[in-house]
């Protein structure tokens, strides 16, 4: 199988350009059939936003009934996850992902030190004893970041001017596939893109 | 050629015929029953096997793909395992080949795996355990991308001409981060385990791309066998020989990558059809037996049935010889066999009986039922054979004993019994004859002797154990009883007789001779008028010789050694040849010709003199015709005292001239005057007959006899024969003269025609012609002659006779 993503661009400036201006972007997703895309993680990168960058204060992915809860979790870098477990059953949670390669073994309640994705990328998290269980957390290197709505729609507020990468992730690109990525400009006018995701699964 | 051994067999086993006819239809039947049903039964075996073969192909195409589904399952679950172990999946996640590599030979071997690889999401081999080659890399990338989309299913590849079977798995961790594929060579083992689920055989047929065809495994045992399979391919289902071996073959294509697989599922034909051979090998048995059962059942049914017949057959040729006494076996049988030894034993009784009639007839003397002459001679035969024996058992028990006692036969024959049957009749006669046969018999006091009457006033008596002297005592005592008369209604006849003694071993040795010298005996004592004469060689030391003159005659009669002379009769007055008289020759190989003198008294008195009568009257009859050429010639035949007594002479001789077709009045029949005498009554009633038949009759050797002429006028003669004793004294003796003269007038006066015999010169013919005597015979004239030598005398002396008569009747003329 061979995969590749391709974006589609369709950028135009809305409002007014303002340097060192805080903007909003519109960025609509949508999936390789021209749907609106849920659930996508949306996020600029750029030199500035990478310095801009800061953890979050906190984080959690519980598991709840042999499930991830939240099953996509994003964080800026450095963000330390707590993994309460809230089943009666332990749960090895792990992660070969070359974001981040942990594993919490055998546990019950919630482990003393959380997590810490130190690295951008997206990891995903799967636990030894149940295999159905699977979550991701994709680790930006940006303070702007978001998801789309059912709509296939996001905003990303508060984005100085500048060039950005826009990157579009799902979970349904393919495994280790890398996020869309694809240049855009943001004015302080506000800026809108519109990404189409080719996803693996379906 | 089968049978027909078959049927010599039973031939020999059931002593042929019948009984091996019935075997051999009955064994026939049922080997054709049998194998009507074998034939059935081997058809339907093959049908059947055929039909099993079928079905237990297609069943073994479905445990062959379900065999394969369940390796493909347990390698499928192997790599499963191996893709789902953490620490395969955090090898996997590490990026570190070797450690992978070694990850996928460990896992692989704990299945049984050769190759086993892990391909990334994109199919891309990361790590390969087998070795890499290109074909193989190309290969897992297919064989991954294939199973991938598939999801659960294997497929077979081959690897450098070697089947594979190849399961994919993904790895998660937890998302599909790569492919665990397994491959598992397709080989022997599987083929046994196929062989030892179905039973069938199975070959493992793998060709890769340009390459040739080859076994890859088969469960075939013979190598001959799977050359044989690549050689002829088996594109098709269908049966196919292997090695001498039937089988059927269904071919299960298999999807391969990198070539071509076929699996090849055979069925040995004979091993499916064992089972049914074993039941046709016990039906064969089977057969056998019955066979054999039916055989011994029908031989001992045939010989229920033959035994018996051969049993009848055996009694029949019994019979057939006279045996009677046996009675048959099984007349207590209830079948057809028993009714028909029934009827044999029944004809058995009868003929038994009816031949113990005959032989009472043929041995009994009807009037006094004594035992007859034949039956007197066999008698007397046993009596010596006894008697011999005895001796012989004798001599060997001890000197002494030796002598023993002989056997002694008396010979009686009543003394003018003629004159009492001329006097008072035969009714009368025979009623005697009862009465001597009545003394005879009481006179006979010892048990065993046997009385039997020869025949006329003949009676002879056996005395077993007897000799010389016990035999005068008997004869002593007959002629006492003899003493006194017999009466017969108020007639007083007075008995006597001679009796002949003879005696075993002292006087003969045999039965025959016994009796003819008991009878010459007899005869002596006749002549000698004494009571009873013992046998001695003296008195008749011509017996012996007479016996085998007898024989000789009989021979001379059946070998044609007797000859017909003829001596010519001519008329006294015309000198012409009006006759001739028939006389025997004996023609001896040895002796040359015998005259008549020397055996003709003898066959008087043994009778055979009959016998002689008919052949001289055959062989003139036979040549009556030639003798006519010159003239007509009346042929006179000399009858005996026995023919005249035979009362069938008549019938014998018209029979004779009917064969030879000449006639009675060419026929002079001459009786001597004293065989007239000897039994006048009986020669007048013959030859009365005679002459109403048309003989002429003729009174032979007249003058020698005591006849009267008061008789001689009763007898219906024609002619006289004055005997040559007269005619030869006729010169010399003037006494003989007067006698012929005399004679001759006195047979003219009773109109008899006078021949005279004996007439030897010129003169006495002159002299009886001029005594007016008819006809004439004599030397003078001529001997006696063979017939050619007769028929040329006769033309001589009718010439000469007529030149003289030519003469005479000239003289007359000129006188």
């Amino acid at each position: 199988m061979n995969f590749a993503t391709s974006l589609a661009l369709c950028a135009t400036a809305f409002g007014l350009w303002a340097p060192a201006q805080a903007a909003n972007v519109q960025v609509h997703v949508l999936d390789a059939s021209g749907k609106p895309l849920s659930d996508a993680v949306v996020f600029l990168e750029s030199k500035d936003a990478k310095a801009a960058v800061k953890p979050a204060r906190e984080a959690a992915i519980a598991q709840v009934g042999k499930e991830f809860t939240p099953r996509v979790t994003v964080v800026p870098v450095g963000t330390a996850v707590d993994f309460p477990n809230r089943d009666k059953v332990r749960h090895h949670v792990y992660s070969f992902s070359p974001a981040k390669n942990f594993e919490l073994k055998l546990y019950a309640g919630t482990p003393a030190t959380p997590v810490v994705f130190d690295r951008a990328g997206v990891a995903v998290l799967g636990c030894n004893i149940h295999d159905n269980m699977i979550a991701w957390v994709v680790v930006v290197d940006t303070p702007y970041y978001g998801r789309s709505a059912a709509d296939g729609h996001v905003q990303l507020s508060g984005v100085p001017e500048g060039s950005y990468r826009l990157r579009v992730w799902h979970t349904d690109l393919a495994s280790g596939a890398a996020p869309s990525d694809q240049p855009i400009d943001i004015v302080a006018t506000g800026s809108a893109a519109s990404v189409r995701l080719r996803e693996s699964k379906k | 050629m089968l049978f027909q051994r078959l049927n010599r067999a039973l031939v020999r086993f059931g002593g042929g015929g019948l009984a091996a006819r019935i075997v051999a239809l009955s064994l026939l039947l049922l080997l054709l029953v049998q194998a009507a049903g074998f034939g059935v039964v081997r058809s339907n075996i093959d049908r059947n096997a055929r039909a099993q073969l079928a079905n237990e192909l297609r069943v073994g195409e479905r445990v062959w793909q379900r065999l394969l589904d369940t390796q493909a399952q347990r390698l499928r679950q192997g790599a499963a395992l191996l893709s789902a172990d953490f620490g395969f999946r955090a090898a996997a996640s590490s990026g570190d080949t070797a450690t992978i590599s070694s990850a996928l030979e460990n896992h692989g071997a704990r299945i049984g795996a050769t190759v086993a690889a892990l391909l990334d999401t994109n199919f891309e081999p990361r790590a390969v355990h087998a070795g890499t080659t290109q074909a193989l890399t190309s290969v897992l990338r297919d064989m991954a991308t294939s199973l991938a989309r598939e999801n659960g299913g294997n497929r077979v590849a081959l690897i450098d001409g070697q089947p594979h079977q190849f399961v994919a798995v993904p790895l998660r961790a937890p998302q599909t981060i790569g492919w665990v594929v397994m491959g598992f060579p397709l080989g022997q083992t599987l083929v046994d385990d196929m062989h030892a689920l179905s039973g069938l055989q199975v070959a493992l047929l793998s060709k890769s791309s340009g390459a040739r065809e080859h076994i890859t495994a088969t469960t075939l045992r013979s190598a001959i066998a799977s050359t044989e399979l690549l050689r002829q391919g088996a594109a098709t289902d269908g049966s196919m020989l292997l090695d001498g071996d039937e089988l059927f073959v269904h071919t299960v294509p298999q999807d391969a990558a990198g070539g071509n697989l076929r699996t090849l599922l055979m069925r040995s034909v004979a091993e499916v059809a064992a089972p049914f051979r074993q039941v046709q090998v016990v039906l064969a048995a089977i057969t056998l037996l019955g066979v054999l059962l039916f055989a011994l059942g029908s031989a001992w049914m045939a010989r229920r049935v033959t035994t018996p017949l051969r049993a009848l057959v055996g009694a029949s040729y019994r019979l057939g010889s006279g045996d009677y006494s046996q009675a048959l076996e099984g007349t207590q049988r209830s079948d057809e066999i028993g009714e028909l030894a029934r009827a044999f034993d029944h004809m058995r009784v009868s003929i038994a009986a009816q031949e113990a009639e005959m032989r009472h007839l043929a041995f009994t003397d009807p009037l006094t039922n004594m035992p007859n002459r034949a039956r007197f001679r066999e008698v007397v035969r046993a009596a010596i054979a006894t008697a011999e024996r005895t001796r012989t058992e004798g001599a060997g028990a001890g000197a002494g004993a030796g002598a023993g006692a002989g056997v002694a036969v008396l010979m009686l024959d009543l003394d003018r019994f003629k004159h009492v049957n001329d006097v008072l009749g035969y009714a009368m006669g025979d009623r005697l004859l009862c009465s001597v046969a009545q003394r005879l018999t009481t006179q006979v006091v010892r048990h065993g002797d046997v009385v039997a009457r020869l025949g006329g006033d003949e009676f002879a008596l056996l005395l077993p154990e007897a000799d010389v002297a016990t035999a005068r005592a008997l004869a002593q005592r007959i002629a006492d009883s003899f003493e006194h008369a017999l009466t017969l209604d108020d007639q007083t006849v007075d008995l006597s007789a001679g009796v002949g003694i003879a005696c075993w071993p002292d006087h003969a040795d045999n039965a025959d001779d016994l009796l003819v010298r008991a009878e010459v005996a007899m005869y002596a004592a006749k002549q000698r008028h004494e009571p009873s004469v013992v046998y001695d060689l003296a008195m008749d030391s011509s017996s012996a010789l007479n016996l085998s003159l007898l024989s000789e005659l009989r021979r001379a009669v059946d070998d044609g050694e007797l000859r017909l002379y003829l001596q010519p009769k001519i008329a006294l007055h015309s000198r012409r040849l009006v006759g001739a008289e028939g006389l025997v020759r004996w023609q001896h190989p040895q002796r040359g010709l015998v005259q008549p003198m020397d055996f003709i008294p003898f066959a008087e008195q043994t009778g055979f003199v009959r016998q002689l009568t008919l052949w001289i009257f055959e062989e003139a009859a036979r040549q009556w015709h030639h003798l006519q050429a010159h003239g007509p010639v009346q042929i006179s035949i000399n009858l005996s005292t026995r023919d005249l007594i035979d009362l069938e002479l008549p019938q014998k001789l018209n029979a004779i001239l009917r064969r030879h077709g000449a006639p009675e009045s060419g026929f002079c029949l001459e009786i001597t005057e004293s065989a007239i005498m000897d039994d006048p009554a009986r020669a007048e009633a013959t030859l009365n007959t005679l002459r109403t038949c048309g003989f002429k009759l003729s009174i032979d050797d007249f003058g020698t006899g005591y006849s009267s002429l008061a008789y001689l006028r009763k007898l219906p003669v024609d002619e006289l024969k004055i005997d040559r004793s007269f005619v030869l004294g006729l010169q010399s003796n003037p006494d003989d003269a007067k006698i012929v003269r005399s004679t001759i007038d006195l047979a003219h006066n009773l109109g008899l025609s006078v021949v005279a015999e004996g007439i030897e010169n010129e003169a006495v013919f002159a002299q009886l012609a001029a005594l007016h005597c008819d006809e004439g015979q004599g030397y003078h004239m001529s001997r006696p002659l063979p017939l050619a030598d007769f028929v040329g005398w006769a033309a001589r002396w009718n010439a000469s006779h007529m030149q003289i008569e030519q003469a005479a009747v000239e003289e007359a003329a000129l006188a």
